[in-house]
Formats: structure tokens, sequence, C-alpha cells
């Protein structure tokens, strides 16, 4: 085994890996920070955000609305403290990434455009195209060269946490290429590892989205938070699952049946302007729209295609120029993936697993439960989303919780001695001999069997609308999934270099825990709220008995032990959750 | 990386593996022919300021069957690798614009093929007339 | 699925612990009208043999991880589908060019630890400027003057299209100098002189012959060779001191 020391370790080499990083290198050039990504950073799902990120700049806007929309976006259950320390972050970081490069969209004077997105009232989403975390990934990461003192570990596997002494002392990682083992040892380590997609088949999800550091942190003592809510984003191609991004609809699009009619006045997002209005019909939230696709569906209004039921999002009356000038990523997926030009036809979207609204417990300053562990992005729950997230607050969130948590980091490692290399060495010995383990085994199920079956589990029982009884039934499956996984499974592939299906074994570990969690965590959540519906007797929000987080804590082979938390609010009290209605036409910029 | 035995291909016979790359060879190739071609004219006016017998001695070599051969190969090789140099031409000026819309490269190739082919055409026609 | 039909994936496969050289192996893979190259290679690592190593990730051609040769052209294979192959054998080999790290994966180090740092792909700015100052101003037009070059996903097909880099892997190569040339020609970027050196060497523009199929196989139009080769005007010019009379760069 390799050994390696080093000050802050980051996990993950996307936006929030690099935007800590990065905060690390500038809050002090002498620590020592080993970026480690099991893929080149530019490969990171970042890249494939394409809609924009939210930062308050317009006049006519204030930080009050964007508040207020995320907070009710999140159907009341965001920690209002971190909501209003995060939106008076947003526009300072996103003036930070242009002025690292980023290709922010602007207009004739030169200043950068904002435009609207689902569930916000006044536009404040700031966008490159249509491809604005491809820009800013891009960004970070080639802005990331300029610091000497971030050593990357490119295409190394972080396996498991090693925790001594009651804090975070190293990762074991797998180097790829060789399946060489290493001991990283640190004083701090940042989680940021993003999402947990793959846990359902249909998603928008890179085939990296499996949740590797919600699962070491999990199995590690640290408890997830609020896992059932998971987010479909209502325009998604059949099939792939590949994204279409909600700036379609910023821009003016429109969702409609297969009678060609806008189908969301029926459900509280109208009346049908034949203009944009924000919060209104397509720029409803995304909970609402992902809910009215399965509506329609159940009364047969969708079109059936041979991927699937779909409805059609309409660009036509957008006009090519616009099109191809802010849209033009998606006019290319939707003529490679789907074989139609927007421009001429509408395109096919279902809904499909889009984003991890829940994940590792961390305070607002990043800090997890475990000393030394901080965690930041898709990965965390931070408290920010709620129950649902609006779009756009996401790539914010990456670099305005990604920079606290590098900063937090680089100031705890200067306060506390190194750890003890010997203990950390024992660990990662045993790490190593249970994972070359696996390696040698002749007999058992293949990787992708219990994977679809997993991704089946999940699909019927815990999808956009839930019952009790389908819940249950997803429970016990995935018990016995893990329990089959457990006694290990058959690989092809004995290598130890550039071994994918033993990595995709151990992702695979990690997601099964991850959906158990999340299939447990929406049994128990006895009300519907944001993305999480009920079609059993819990059809309504209840504030009087779950205004509050759900905790699951790891109990070994069995399901999680699950616990309940506050919410903290502060300005905004809990009101009904209102879309739609009169109100002005939008001024689409 | 060291410890891992990659592999690495040999280059060996690169350009025959894709029609685009034999393409670029002949383009390349071409230019051999402009080369002799050059040197063919340099000779003639270094003859030229020999005397009137070595320019007449050097126009009749050019009506050899061989030198009418390697010319007409000459004219089709250079007319090739004219229409390549302008196809490539766009690729050397900065990011073109008229009226505020990219400058299509079809227009930089075509007008100077056509460019080519109407200064050709002249110079022909006035050494003619003379 | 009705139109279910089935295609022969010819792979070319390279186990470092066990063979000295590479071999082809072929799968029989059924596939359907809209089946990528990707999932017909994921279908053979699911269900024929999981020791098929690949990259992969988004499926939406914007990582840049799934980049090899098909049938001797370099692609996405995520983007690119097994009907326009069919009824022939599709052939997948790794990325030219590159050293072979098994199967289909191949070493980037050269351009993720060399090539792409090396050309200070950051902004220089004239003057450290406080986030409080806000945004610089860049109108529409000083945008598109790099915009198209900063469109690279990295995927290195163009250094598989290039022989140049084939044939001496010192060449800086098409993505890097692309992305010099974006920086370059980014107004808020005053680093010309610190990239000068790079551009102007032998390795850097010079080492362009303009085969062009760089360009060519470029999924997204960043268009290398005309990165490359305008700058070859700008290189001469900076060599005879006359490119900052010419090109100053205008405030931002």
């Amino acid at each position: 085994m390799q050994s390696v020391q080093t000050d802050v370790i980051v996990v993950g080499g996307g936006g929030a890996g690099l935007r800590a990083a990065i905060a690390v290198a500038q809050s002090d050039p002498r620590l020592r920070i080993a970026l480690v990504s099991k893929v080149v950073p530019m490969r990171s799902h970042t890249v494939a955000a394409e809609g924009g990120s939210a930062g308050v700049i317009r006049t006519d806007d204030s930080l009050d609305n964007h508040f207020d929309d995320t907070v009710s976006g999140g159907d009341w259950l965001c920690d209002q403290g971190v909501v209003e320390y995060f939106v008076a972050q947003c526009t300072a970081e996103m003036t930070q990434l242009e002025h690292w490069g980023c290709p922010w969209s602007r207009k004739d004077d030169g200043h950068v455009n904002v435009r609207f997105f689902g569930g916000m009232k006044v536009q404040r989403t700031w966008f490159a195209a249509d491809k604005t975390g491809f820009h800013m990934l891009h960004t970070l990461f080639q802005t990331s060269l300029r610091f000497p003192s971030i050593q990357r570990y490119d295409e190394f596997f972080c396996a498991d946490l090693i925790v001594e002494d009651g804090r975070v002392q190293g990762v074991v990682a797998i180097e790829i290429a060789t399946g060489e083992f290493y001991l990283i040892e640190c004083k701090a380590a940042i989680i940021c590892t993003g999402g947990a997609g793959r846990v359902y088949g249909q998603n928008t999800n890179a085939g990296i989205v499996t949740g590797d550091g919600m699962g070491m942190a999990f199995r590690h003592g640290v408890p997830l938070r609020d896992m059932e809510f998971m987010q479909w984003h209502p325009t998604a191609l059949p099939g792939t699952g590949i994204l279409i991004t909600e700036g379609c609809r910023g821009e003016g699009a429109i969702l409609t049946n297969k009678d060609g009619y806008r189908y969301l006045q029926d459900y509280s997002l109208g009346p049908p302007d034949p203009w944009p209005r924000p919060k209104a019909m397509e720029l409803g939230p995304r909970d609402r729209l992902s809910q009215a696709f399965w509506h329609e569906e159940q009364k047969g209004r969708t079109v059936a295609t041979p991927l699937g039921q779909v409805v059609w999002l309409d660009l036509r009356h957008l006009g090519a120029a616009t099109i191809h000038e802010r849209l033009p990523l998606i006019t290319e997926v939707a003529k490679t993936f789907a074989g139609v030009d927007p421009v001429v036809a509408p395109i096919p979207v279902r809904p499909a697993v889009h984003y991890t609204m829940g994940g590792i417990l961390c305070n607002g300053q990043t800090e997890t439960p475990l000393r030394g562990l901080y965690a930041a992005g898709e990965c965390s729950s931070v408290g920010i989303h709620g129950a649902n997230r609006l779009g756009s607050n996401s790539l914010a969130e990456i670099v305005v919780f990604g920079k606290v948590a590098g900063e937090r980091a680089a100031r705890y490692v200067k306060a506390v001695p190194a750890g003890k290399s010997e203990a950390a060495r024992r660990q990662a010995d045993a790490v190593e001999a249970r994972l070359v383990g696996m390696l040698g085994r002749d007999k058992g199920e293949r990787v992708a069997t219990i994977r679809d079956e997993m991704h089946d589990a999940m699909e019927t029982g815990v999808g956009i609308f839930r019952k009790a009884d389908g819940m249950q039934a997803a429970c016990a499956k995935l018990a016995l999934l893990r329990e089959r996984y457990g006694r290990g499974l058959k690989l092809d592939d004995r290598n130890r270099a550039f071994n994918t299906e033993w990595l995709s074994a151990i992702e695979l570990g990690f997601t099964l825990e991850i959906a158990e969690v999340l299939a447990q965590s929406a049994l128990n959540r006895k009300e519907s709220r944001g993305a999480h519906t009920r079609l059993d007797e819990f059809k309504e929000r209840d504030d009087v008995n779950f205004l509050k987080h759900t905790l699951a804590y790891r109990t070994g082979d069995g399901p999680p032990r699950l616990d309940y938390a506050p919410v903290t609010i502060t300005k905004s009290p809990p009101k009904t959750r209102v879309y739609g209605g009169e109100g002005k036409k939008a001024v689409m910029t | 990386m060291a410890r891992v035995k990659t592999y690495v291909r040999p280059m060996q016979g690169w350009w025959r593996k894709n029609p685009y790359y034999v393409r670029y060879m002949i383009r390349e190739a071409s230019s051999v022919f402009l080369a002799i071609y050059t040197v063919i004219l340099l000779v003639g006016l270094y003859r030229l300021t020999q005397g009137e017998a070595a320019w007449d001695a050097w126009r009749a070599a050019l009506t050899s069957p061989g030198s009418l051969l390697f010319h007409w190969l000459a004219l089709l090789t250079v007319g090739y690798h004219a229409y390549t140099w302008w196809k490539v031409a766009p690729k050397t000026a900065p990011d073109l614009r008229i009226a505020g819309r990219p400058l299509p490269e079809l227009v930089v190739t075509a007008g100077g093929c056509l460019a080519t082919l109407g200064t050709s055409v002249l110079v022909y026609v006035i050494v003619r007339w003379m | 699925m009705a139109d279910t039909r089935t295609i022969e994936i010819e792979v070319l496969r390279y186990n470092p612990e066990k063979d000295s050289e590479p071999h082809f192996q072929t799968f029989t893979v059924p596939f359907t009208h809209d089946t990528s190259v990707l999932q017909g290679l994921q279908y053979i690592k699911d269900h024929l043999d999981g020791s098929l190593t690949f990259r992969w990730s988004c499926r939406m051609a914007i990582c840049g991880s799934c980049g090899m040769m098909v049938s001797g052209k370099p692609e996405l294979s995520c983007h690119t589908f097994l009907r326009d192959y069919y009824p022939g054998k599709v052939r997948v080999e790794p990325l030219n060019h590159f050293p072979i790290l098994r199967d289909l994966a191949i070493d980037q180090t050269d351009f993720v630890k060399n090539k792409l740092p090396s050309i200070k792909p950051y902004v220089v700015p004239k003057q450290e400027k406080a986030v409080s100052a806000g945004t610089y101003l860049q109108t529409p037009d000083q945008l598109r003057k790099y915009y198209q070059y900063s469109q690279c996903i990295n995927c290195l097909l163009c250094y598989a299209a290039c022989p140049q880099y084939g044939l001496n892997p010192k060449f800086t190569g098409p993505a890097a100098l692309a992305l010099l040339h974006r920086y370059n020609a980014d107004s808020r970027d005053r680093g010309w002189d610190e990239r000068a050196e790079l551009l102007n060497a032998e390795e850097g523009v010079w080492g362009c012959t303009l085969v062009g199929y760089c360009s060519e196989v470029c999924p997204k139009q960043v268009d290398p060779a005309h990165a490359i080769n305008q700058n070859k005007v700008n290189s001469t010019m900076d060599y005879f001191g006359v490119l900052k009379l010419l090109m100053p760069k205008g405030g931002a």
C-alpha cells in the first residue's frame, strides 16, 4: 500500500470539490491539498448541468425574493438561516466565476443576462448558453491549475474513510490504472461526491453518480438526512433519460399532451396565458410538473412511443434564432438522441430522476457530525433545498458551499495535530483485504442482475407517487438485495489493473444502502411534502407532525434507524404552497 | 503510470488507413510537382540571360513528349494544389465577419478558386495575344 | 422489441497483466434503432464479458469520456449509433496516438498533466479585480470572439485525428492550442506574453501542417485547425515585433 500525507483531502473533483480546493489554496498556500477523484475532473457530472445558476442582480429583485422562492419551493422543509446565508452569497460567487473566465451570456450592453427559471418570481438565473455546468466546471478546473498546492489524484477511486479517535484521518483510495491501494492521510476531508440518482433506472445522471461519498460517510456513523426527497426533472428524453433543460421553459417553451393541450392548467398551475408568467404553468416548480405528468399518464392523455409515454415540449414558437443562440446544446441533443429538430417539431419528454435533495447531514458551515469531515454540493444536506429544489439553486450551491467547506477545513487543520499513522494503516489494510477479496469469486450473481432488480424495486415502489404497500415491498426487496450482494458477486474481471467491473461492484454496495435509506425514509414520512407525495391516506402536508427532517443512521446489515430533527424557521412561517394564479406577464430577457 | 505496461501502437502506414489522410498526402505530394515546375521556370529564366540560342534550346526541350507529359500532370496536380490551398485558406484567417454574420468558408474557397482561374485565364490570353 | 436485430462488434482487447500485444475479439449484440455504440459495449459488459473495459459517464456528448475509434474514425461512442454500421461489423479500438492502458482505455496523462496546464488555461487579468467591483463588461461581440473555442470537452478525438501528434507527441496539439487561443481572444485576458513562448515554438502552432482532420472529427465544432492556423499569422507578426501595434487589446 502506498502512503501519502496531506492536510486536506477533497473527495470528488466536480464544481463543489474544485471550489473547495481553490478555497483552501487561497486561504493558505502552504496547506497541502489532495484532490481525489474517480474521474478526471472535467468528466464530473457538473459538466452536464445546463440551465443556469441563481444570483440576484436585477434592481426589481431582492434577496428576500430569492429566499421566499427557495423556501416555498422547498415546501418549508428548508433550514431558513442557511437559506438566508446562501442567497446572500450567490451573486458574489457568480461574479467570482466571471472573473475566472466563465463565459456568461450577456446583454447587448455587456452586462450579464439572467433568465426565468421554475418557481422563481424574478429573473435571476445566470446562464452560459444552455451549458452552464460545462462552462462552470471547465472554468473551475482550469483556474485550479493556477494553484500548485492542489495535488490531484485523477482516477483514484475513494473506497473508504479512515476514522480514528472520533475524527477523520484519511481515505483509502484505489489507483484505477493499476489497482494499487493508497492510504492518503489527512487532518480534514471534504466530501464532494455528488448525488445518488443511479439508485433509479430512468435518470438524467451520469454513470458515476452512485452516491459513494454518502455511502462512505453513512458507514462511519454520519446520518443521511431527508433522503426520501428525490427530484424528478419533468423534461428528460424517454429511454436514455438525457436532460432537456428547464432553460427551455425559461425561454418560453410549453408542455402539451397528446391533444396539444397545455395540461398544466389542470393542476393549479394556470391560467394558461399565451405568454410565460413566473411561477405559473411551465415555470412552476419541478415536483408539481413531474406529478402532473404522472396524472396525465393515468388519464391516458400522454403519447405512446417505443421508449415509453411522453408529453411534448414545444419550442417552435421561440423561433430558430433564439433556439440556436440560447439553447444550442439541447438542439444538438434532441436531434442526436430523439431525431427531432426543436425548431420544427416538439421534443418528446417525460420525467426522470435528476437530483438528490437529501444527503450527508451537515450544518450551515458544511461541518458534519464527524470531526474533520465536511460535505458540500449535492452529496450534502446543508438545508437549502428542503423537500424540492428550485432549478439553478444547485449550481449556485456547489460554489457557495464549496468555498465555505474549503475555508472551514483550512481553519480546522491548523488547530489539530496529525493523526496516528499506524492505526490508520491497520484500518487501511483491512479495507484493502476486504475489497481485494471481492476479486476471487467465481460463483455468485452478476453486478447487472442486482443493479437492475434494485432499479425495478425503486421505480415501482418509490416513484413520483408513493403508497405504503409499494414502499414496504421496496424496503423488503432492497433488504433482500443487500443480503444477496453481501454473499458476494461474481466478477468476470480478475485483474487489478483498470478493473471497472470491480469498481462498479463496490459502487453498487454504496448505492444499495442508499436505496434502502431512501425507501425506509419515504415509508416513514407519513405526509406528502414537495417531491415526496403519497396516494394513500397521507396525501396532505402535515406541519403538525412532520415539519421535521428525517435522519437515517446505519445499523449494520439491517435497515437504518430513523430519527427526526427540527426545521429552522426564521422569516417565513409555513404557508400553503401556491403557484399559478393571476399575475403580470413576464418580460423575457 | 510507469508501473503499468502500456502498449504503444506503431505509426507505420498511418496515412493509408483513412481516406482523409490519403487525400492529405496527395495534397502534400502535389507540391513536389509545383517545386519541379518552379525549377523548370527558373532554368528558363537563366537560359534567357544566356542569349537567344540558349533560350531557344530550352524552349525546344519543353516540347519533348516527356516534358509534355510532365506538364499535363503538373497542371492537374497544381490545380488540385490550388483548390486545396483555398480550401484551407479560411483556417489561416482570423474570424471573418460580414455585417455581423460569420463569413462562410465556402465564400473564401469559391472566391479564391475563381480568382485563381480568372488570373490564369488572363495570363494565358495576354501571353497568347502577345 | 419488434425491431431488435443483432450486430457484430469487434473490439480491440489488451490486458497489461496478461497480453504482450492487443488482439481483436468479436461479440454479437442485440440493438434497436437508437442503440449507441456505448450501449452496445455496456451490453457486452453486463451480459457477455464483464472484463471489457471502457470509459463513459454522461451519455450525452458533454463529458468527453467515451472517445474511441469506431471503424477507423475517432468518435464519441455515446452518440454514434449501431444502426449506421449494420449489417457490417463495427470495429471498436482505443483512440489512436495514445498508449493503451487496458482495452479501450488510453493513457490520457500527456494531455491532462502536460499539454493542458502548459498553455496557462486561465484568465490572466490586467490587474486583479475584487469581486465587490462586479463583473467585467463583455459585449456579445467580444464573447463571440472566443466562445466557439471554449466549447472543447477535452475528448481527445482531435489528438487521435492528428498525425503530427501521432508522429511527434511533443506537439502541443489541437485541443490545447485551441484553448490557448480561447484565452488570448478573451477580452478579460492579458496573458499573450505568458503564452507566447509556447505558441511560437516548433511544438506550438508551427508543429501543425494543417491536415485539418482535427476540425473534421471535433464533436463540438471547436475548429482547432482554425484556432491554430490563424495564430501562425499572429506568431509571425509577434516575431517581427508588430503584433502589439496591429492588435492592441481593447479595454474590458
